[in-house]
């Protein structure tokens, strides 16, 4: 019986490997030839060879010298194979025979290909083995330097012995197969097959750094690791050297267009800003869209903590890139739902350093430069003081003012206004050059039972706008320590302070430098004649309204200070040989005090001398977490384990906040800022915020050979956010994947050196990540708030209506993907198609207003994301010399929101119209129709068909809701090129398939506001005389009034018009460097590694849309306020190795 | 083997021991669950302020009542000098999303849980409980009253009309009330004012949890609004013997005419009875900034509200509630400026807002008299008034519909700017003729019986949420 099915086995497995081989040799034939006839020469077909224990690669080589055949082999190690081979003028077919004839290897010629693979053992060579006396190979493994790797796996190809290297690198397996074959194994290098037989003698097995990504990387998440290859989910891994050393101020801006599917956007260019991350589209409209960030393992507050700038601000910023080891994104529900209620944005994995076994590694890394701001277009930027002037008279002109009386006529104007004079150049007193630097130093160590990686870092970059910068000073101390055979302690400790300086920001601060650059007038004297700032209020030529940004950058302070303290313990204890139990306590600490003193002089608190605000935020997290770990390995069947886990986890946050605001400082004592020193108390009080979350988890995965990994896991959630009867929210998934390259066919065919399919499916949670999240304790129920006092006594007020109901947000994720290797995998295209079913969407819906309230959390409304990534990364190029390593990524995504409340579509921030089948950021506004070439007038369209078009706005009937605001596609193509010594790195990023409105356009397009700069674009186009097509209206100072008497519809008002492309290019990072390698003389000083780089960022970037006047990324919104441009350093820096 | 499974039992306690179930039950120490918030008397006479303080808000009494009350009839215009407020309603263009409609509407409901909040409460009976929830009877009744009378048409004209919907506690979110009827709301709150009325003690408060004044409902100012009610309902026997109880039990009494411009000039809370019977304290640390109802007359906040030249023409030239509107300058161009709210630059304390005063009571009193065919007692109450403020005033001596006609203008010249005057009108069912003012902003000069302006449309935002609210017609 046995025999039986062995021999139908092995029929069958004949039978599918020779059709497989036919459908390869079809499609691979024509490559093949064309590749090898390309280069095909004239050689003897006679070959003469006489070697002895030789490696095959010497033979292989020196036969396709003969006779001009190409050798592919597949699992093969042809350097460890050592061959015998004695033949003169010999046929190619019998120098092969000779060769192979003691080793189990098969050959098969195809053309002038000859193909080696290992050869199956027969039933001939089974009987054989059986009777064969057991031998012992000694063998080490080592890496391309030649130093032992310990910890490698190696096994006997077909029998069920599996040992690890010493840590010498030493093995030593017995086999009783004449001709075994040893594979060899080491997690981030490419596995190996090396014959052996009874004389093999120790062995040196040299393992090559992997090239592709698909085998090396680890997948590590809070509850545990996985090889890639056995992984279900979808995951990318971003490494060290795509992190470090980039100066950015959170190592979430390095991640841009390095994921697919991870969109990473600021509105800001504040250094420290809050980032906007969106992975796999928008996944929730009432609550936070962010990912969930987990740093070692713990799951950490992220995101913006500010109460007095909202979104200058960011947790992250703490962060020192340097300190990263790999960020991993867990995109869909196999990954993710282990995360239960938080994981349905998605998680950023973030994992720190850690020391390495071996002789300490000191790491010192300088990098100083300049900063500025990305260019504004020409056409966006503001006025010079002549254009200006001209383009004032003009309107007033056209308006209909007297040219010629000086009390109320342009006259007047020219005076008052100061027209024609030489003005300031408001551009150049705003914008400046910055200072970029940082410091990093770290060491990394250890032996057998300790190891230890510290590092401390300095940052500091000071944006392209006066008053704008950022300083970080961060440290990092992980500790792993073999306490027994059984006990391994860990610990993690990170910590930061962040400074920033925010000049008043946005569209509506008087005292913005960025509003100024554009809304000043050119006329506007920042100086006064003596050389001092100009802080008058008198005349037009002064502020009377806007103030002088060089006086409120100077006198204004806005300023937070930021710590974070992230720390966990780790024990390990190995309770019996595949029994693990791991105990966690993590704490995570972040407080954030923000101040901002508005001047006694000259801003918007002179009048009750001056201002000062005083915020303290501050939350404690802390994270208990108890799991076990159980790896079976099923008997009998070779390769076949499960690895199961279970745990509990409990976290608790706890926040604090104080809040103080008092007016009426010493006029007289500019630097007197603090809140002692004002007179009057306008407030004080304090409060707090909770939450909690109590979790169980488990998940499981059954992996046959690395063949087939079949994988599920599963968490209950409790939340204190929710209404008490729905606490609990049950989240799991199932995820599958085939590795197509571990079927015996594979190897039949020679284009794919890989293959893997996965998919799966599960339910995971939203349930508010941000410290901000619009759930509170308590906002499930109904509940009375103090603080609503009459006639001086206290009073208590019904404040939060609540709902009992509301519950968690639930996605239901579904993906298929695949990952393709080519030529040894030197080559990877990843594919992933993903399906989000987004329900209970928690939003504040509108409720009867008889209940009291206008709006109630509710489970309200349906979304829908879908999308594909690709992700195709390749070291096309590889010499001995030159290497060039390519990655490119893809993802397109398109959001629907599919089900609303009971009215069918509302308008979100009034120019989004949300509606069923609809993307959530459906812009909606009338449609402009340009100017009418005869008069100058701008004009609308009245209907959907365009045939009418309408000069007053009120009639501009027609919405139109075709254009989005969220991208259709994004990604990055990310370049390394080696040669020698020579490094060039270049990351670009792009984003398309959006729209982005100019909210700024109301002051800087038409007459209506005169009074404000204009963009170049509007005095460059404007209309000035009949038949001439521009979409640039007349300019009439004040809007004038139309021939019917009306008001004139102001043409800035909310259209098409001020909606643009939002697609761009840009180069995000160029860094050129040369790594010394002749270092003799530096490494008697001790220096091993000397490298020496400049680097760019933010240098160009690509619009496509040429009315376009302000750098499209605007954030998630797409919508463009007068805000602090992004950012460009120019560095140069030095890492020194010791 | 024995130490292994020693370990495991501890590992597995310590990994599935969970929290306690009070883990996720949270309680931080900003709000507490609406069910255990009034759990003594201290903490309803708390929620009792916080009743107050909602009504306070701009959005109902602290400005738009008030303003509205005297815009949408003749007593006001807006200057063509203005800050954009109440414009549609200036011009009767308002509609569905008109700020001032919602806001009502909203704001309204909100005191109204409130009030109900205290009403339900399970705190057993005592005198302090029961006067605190007669004050919460009495402003569940007043705003009513304020919501029906704006939403609903006048009683006096058609009791079957629809009113507004009654909510009497609050149960889920998710509620869809539709419309009662005028009658039902007037039952609601006669019921409720009753029910204030027999749960209050006559005199005050018998332990101190608030003040006894004219900031605080007291027994008889249930009985005053109690009588505003009958008299807009039409019921004017009621309206008789409600106001007669206000005025010989209630121990209110009116100003001399000497004291009169100090009366208006004081932002204090009256102790001693006078003039006002109850009023919404606004006083320095709470107070609706230049958003009060006073910013909107000073002309030292927007002062675009001003005096309408026949209002002020119709005063006697010894009235001394004339010298309460100063002829002035707004923009270069005369101005009638209202000077009842003069405090607004105070920063010691601001004026309250007066929700009713014992004036009022006496003239419904004498209307009600004249509407039974007591001519000589109406006489006798509307000379009581009016001979106060005017003290050469010879006392008016008319009859039959005259003396009606008399009682409704003296009624406008005394209640004048606090938001009474429309409500006249409307429940007289008259046309609304509002003076077209040289340098007023544009209005509209007429509004006559019957045109759908005369009620306000149910928010668009209520009948999105609530499919059972039907809208009032025209809109």
């Amino acid at each position: 019986m046995k025999i039986n099915t062995f021999y139908r086995k092995a029929i069958d497995h004949q039978r599918l490997h020779r059709k497989f081989l036919r459908i390869m040799k079809l499609t691979t034939l024509l490559i093949i030839i064309a590749l090898v006839h390309a280069g095909a020469a004239s050689y003897s077909q006679k070959i003469t060879l006489n070697v002895k224990k030789t490696p095959l690669a010497t033979v292989l080589k020196s036969i396709k010298a003969q006779s001009g055949y190409v050798f592919f082999s597949k699992d093969l190690d042809v350097n460890q194979t050592i061959v015998d081979v004695s033949v003169k003028n010999a046929s190619i077919e019998e120098t092969l025979s000779a060769c192979l004839k003691n080793v189990p290897i098969n050959y098969e010629i195809v053309d002038k290909t000859i193909f080696l693979t290992v050869k199956e053992a027969g039933i001939i060579e089974k009987v054989k083995n059986f009777f064969m006396a057991p031998y012992t190979v000694k063998g080490v493994v080592v890496d391309e330097q030649g130093k032992p790797l310990p910890g490698a796996t190696i096994t006997v190809k077909g029998a069920n012995i599996r040992i690890t290297s010493d840590e010498n690198g030493a093995f030593s397996i017995t086999s009783n197969n004449a001709n075994a074959v040893l594979v060899i194994s080491f997690i981030g290098y490419e596995t190996k097959e090396v014959a052996v037989n009874s004389n093999s003698e120790n062995i040196s097995v040299q393992l090559m750094h992997s090239v592709s990504n698909l085998n090396a990387v680890v997948i590590t998440d809070s509850y545990g690791s996985q090889i890639k290859k056995a992984y279900t989910g979808a995951a990318n891994t971003v490494s060290a050297e795509e992190l470090n050393d980039k100066p950015f101020t959170s190592p979430l801006q390095a991640l841009q267009g390095q994921v697919a599917g991870l969109n990473v956007t600021s509105s800001s260019g504040q250094p420290g800003a809050n980032i906007q991350i969106r992975l796999r589209g928008l996944g929730s409209i009432g609550l936070d869209s962010n990912p969930l960030f987990v740093v070692d393992g713990l799951i950490i507050n992220a995101g913006d903590m500010s109460r007095l700038s909202a979104g200058y601000t960011n947790v992250l910023a703490g962060m020192n890139d340097d300190d990263i080891e790999t960020i991993t994104v867990l995109k869909d529900a196999s990954a993710a739902a282990i995360y239960g209620s938080r994981g349905a944005n998605g998680v950023v994995i973030i994992t720190t350093k850690k020391g390495k076994n071996g002789k300490a590694v000191v790491n010192f890394d300088a990098e100083v430069g300049v900063s500025s701001n990305i260019p504004i277009p020409e056409i966006g930027r503001p006025l010079s003081a002549a254009d200006y002037s001209t383009l004032t008279v003009e309107g007033l002109t056209n308006e209909g003012i007297s040219p010629t009386n000086t009390t109320s006529g342009i006259p007047f104007y020219i005076n008052n206004y100061g027209l024609f004079k030489p003005g300031t150049n408001w551009y150049d007193l705003v914008t400046r050059n910055g200072q970029q630097q940082q410091y990093n130093v770290s060491v990394s160590g250890g032996n057998q039972s300790t190891k230890v990686f510290a590092s401390a870092g300095y940052f500091k970059q000071e944006a392209g706008i006066i008053g704008s910068s950022f300083n970080r000073a961060s440290g990092t101390l992980n500790v792993d320590q073999i306490i027994s055979k059984r006990f391994t302690i860990s610990l993690n400790f990170n910590g930061s302070n962040v400074n920033q300086n925010i000049p008043l920001e946005g569209n509506t601060s008087f005292g913005s430098p960025v509003n100024s650059l554009y809304d000043l007038r050119p006329t506007q004297n920042a100086y006064n004649a003596d050389g001092s700032v100009n802080s008058s209020t008198a005349d037009n030529t002064s502020f009377p309204t806007f103030y002088n940004p060089l006086y409120s950058v100077a006198h204004d302070k806005k300023q937070n200070n930021q710590t974070r303290l992230l720390g966990a313990l780790t024990l390990k204890y190995n309770i019996w040989d595949n029994l693990y139990y791991t105990g966690t306590a993590g704490m995570d600490y972040s407080s954030l005090e923000e101040t901002q003193y508005y001047n006694p002089v000259m801003s918007d608190f002179a009048s009750v001398g001056g201002s000062g605000v005083n915020y303290y935020s501050r939350y404690a997290n802390w994270t208990l977490r108890n799991q076990l770990d159980y790896k079976y390995n099923i008997p009998h069947v070779d390769n076949f384990h499960v690895d199961a886990t279970i745990g509990y986890e409990a976290e608790k946050s706890n926040g604090y906040f104080i809040s103080a605001q008092s007016n009426n400082y010493p006029s007289t004592q500019p630097l007197l800022t603090a809140s002692a020193n004002a007179s009057t108390a306008v407030l004080g009080n304090a409060s707090f915020s909770d939450y909690s979350f109590d979790s169980y988890y488990a998940r499981a995965s059954v992996n046959y050979q690395s063949k087939y990994v079949l994988t599920g896991s599963f968490r209950r959630d409790g939340s204190s956010r929710f209404g008490l009867s729905r606490q609990f929210g049950n989240f799991w998934s199932v995820g599958g994947a085939w590795n197509v390259d571990q079927e015996s066919f594979f190897t039949n065919q020679h284009i794919f050196s890989s293959l893997k399919a996965r998919g799966s499916y599960g339910i995971l949670g939203n349930a508010g990540n941000g410290p901000n999240s619009t759930l509170s304790n308590y906002s499930a129920q109904p509940t009375a708030a103090y603080g609503a006092n009459y006639a001086g006594s206290t009073g208590q007020n019904f404040s939060v209506i609540g709902n009992t109901l509301i519950t968690w947000e639930s996605s239901k994720d579904l993906d298929v993907g695949a990952d393709i290797g080519f030529l040894k995998d030197r080559i990877v295209i990843s594919f992933d198609y993903y399906n989000r079913n987004i329900d209970g969407l928690i939003q504040s819906a509108p409720v009867s207003r008889t209940t009291g309230f206008s709006s109630a959390i509710q489970n309200i409304g349906d979304m829908r994301d879908r999308g594909e990534e690709l992700a195709i990364t390749g070291i096309p190029v590889k010499t001995k010399d030159f290497k060039w390593t390519t990655s490119f990524n893809i993802a397109l995504n398109k959001n629907t929101v599919t089900k609303l409340a009971s009215d069918a579509s509302y308008y979100n921030l009034i120019d989004f119209h949300v509606k069923e089948g609809g993307d959530f950021y459906t812009w909606s506004m009338p449609q402009y129709a340009g100017v009418n070439p005869a008069n100058g007038e701008a004009q609308w369209y009245t209907d959907a068909t365009k045939s009418k078009t309408t000069n007053a706005y009120n009639l501009a009937n027609l919405r139109v809701d075709k254009y989005q605001a969220d991208p259709k596609y994004f990604g990055g193509w990310n370049n390394t090129f080696v040669y020698k010594g020579f490094q060039l790195t270049t990351d670009i990023y792009y984003s398309g398939g959006n729209y982005v409105y100019d909210s700024a356009a109301p002051t800087l397009t038409d007459g209506t506001q005169y009074t404000y700069n204009k963009y170049q674009y509007i005095f460059d186009n404007r209309w000035t005389t009949p038949g001439q097509i521009t979409d640039v209206p007349k300019y009439v100072a004040g809007g004038g009034t139309q021939a019917d008497g009306a008001t004139l519809s102001n043409s800035s008002s909310l259209s098409t018009r001020f909606l643009y492309k939002g697609d761009y290019v840009r180069l995000r990072n160029v860094s050129v460097g040369y790594n010394f390698s002749n270092l003799n003389t530096l490494k008697k000083y001790g220096i091993n590694k000397l490298y020496l780089y400049g680097r760019g960022t933010n240098l160009l970037t690509k619009t496509f849309d040429g009315r376009l006047p302000f750098d499209p990324e605007v954030g998630v919104t797409g919508v463009r306020v007068l805000d602090i441009p992004q950012v460009r350093t120019f560095t140069i820096g030095l890492n020194v190795g010791i | 083997m024995k130490t292994r499974y020693f370990y495991i039992v501890i590992a597995g306690a310590l990994s599935l021991a969970a929290c306690k179930k009070s883990f996720l039950a949270d309680a931080p120490p900003t709000a507490v669950p609406v069910s255990s918030a009034i759990n003594s008397n201290s903490s309803m006479a708390d929620a009792v302020n916080g009743m107050y303080s909602t009504m306070r808000m701009t959005s109902l009494f602290g400005r738009d009542i008030p303003v509205m009350g005297d815009l949408m009839a003749d007593d006001i215009y807006i200057s063509f000098s203005n800050s954009s407020k109440y414009l549609q309603e200036n011009n009767y263009t308002f509609n569905n999303i008109t700020p001032e409609v919602i806001d009502i509407w909203t704001q309204g409901y909100y005191s109204i849980l409130q009030a109900n909040r205290i009403i339900n409460s399970s705190l057993p009976a005592d005198a302090t409980v029961n006067q605190l929830r007669g004050e919460a009877y009495t402003v569940r009744g007043l705003v009513y009253l304020e919501l029906v009378n704006f939403f609903g048409t006048p009683a006096t004209v058609n009791l079957n009309a629809p009113g507004v919907p009654i909510v009497k506690s609050f149960t889920t979110p998710f509620i869809m009330p539709s419309r009662n009827t005028v009658g039902d709301v007037y039952n609601q709150i006669i019921s409720d004012l009753d029910s204030a009325y027999n749960l209050m003690p006559a005199t005050s408060i018998p332990s101190n949890f608030h003040a006894t004044n004219s900031e605080y409902i007291a027994k008889y100012a249930a009985r005053a609004i109690e009588a505003r009610a009958y008299l807009y309902k039409g019921d004017y026997t009621n309206a008789l013997a409600a106001s007669l109880d206000v005025i010989q039990n209630g121990g209110y009494t009116l100003s001399a005419a000497t004291a009169f411009n100090a009366y208006w000039a004081n932002p204090a809370p009256q102790a001693g009875k006078l003039e006002t019977i109850f009023e919404l304290a606004l006083n320095t640390q709470t107070n609706n900034g230049t958003n009060g109802l006073d910013g909107i007359y000073s002309q030292s906040g927007f002062g675009d509200m001003l005096c309408t030249d026949p209002l002020y023409a119709s005063y006697s030239a010894t009235d001394v509630r004339k010298s309460l509107i100063v002829s002035g300058k707004r923009s270069a161009q005369p101005a009638l400026i209202v000077n009842k709210y003069a405090n607004y630059l105070l920063s010691t304390d601001k004026d309250d807002i007066k929700i009713i005063r014992y004036a009022e009571v006496l003239l419904t009193a004498a209307e009600a008299y004249a509407r039974t065919n007591d001519n000589t007692d109406a006489l006798i109450y509307l000379n009581m008034v009016a001979q106060k403020r005017d003290p050469a005033l010879l006392g008016y001596s008319s009859t039959g519909t005259t003396t009606i006609s008399n009682i409704l203008a003296e009624r406008q010249k005394e209640l004048a700017f606090e938001g009474l005057r429309y409500f006249d009108l409307t429940r007289t069912n008259v046309a609304i003729n509002r003076p077209v003012e040289p340098f007023g902003y544009t209005s509209i000069a007429l509004i006559p019986v019957g045109d759908n302006r005369r009620l306000l449309p149910i928010p668009l935002a209520e009948i999105n949420a609530n499919g059972n609210v039907a809208q009032n017609p025209g809109f």
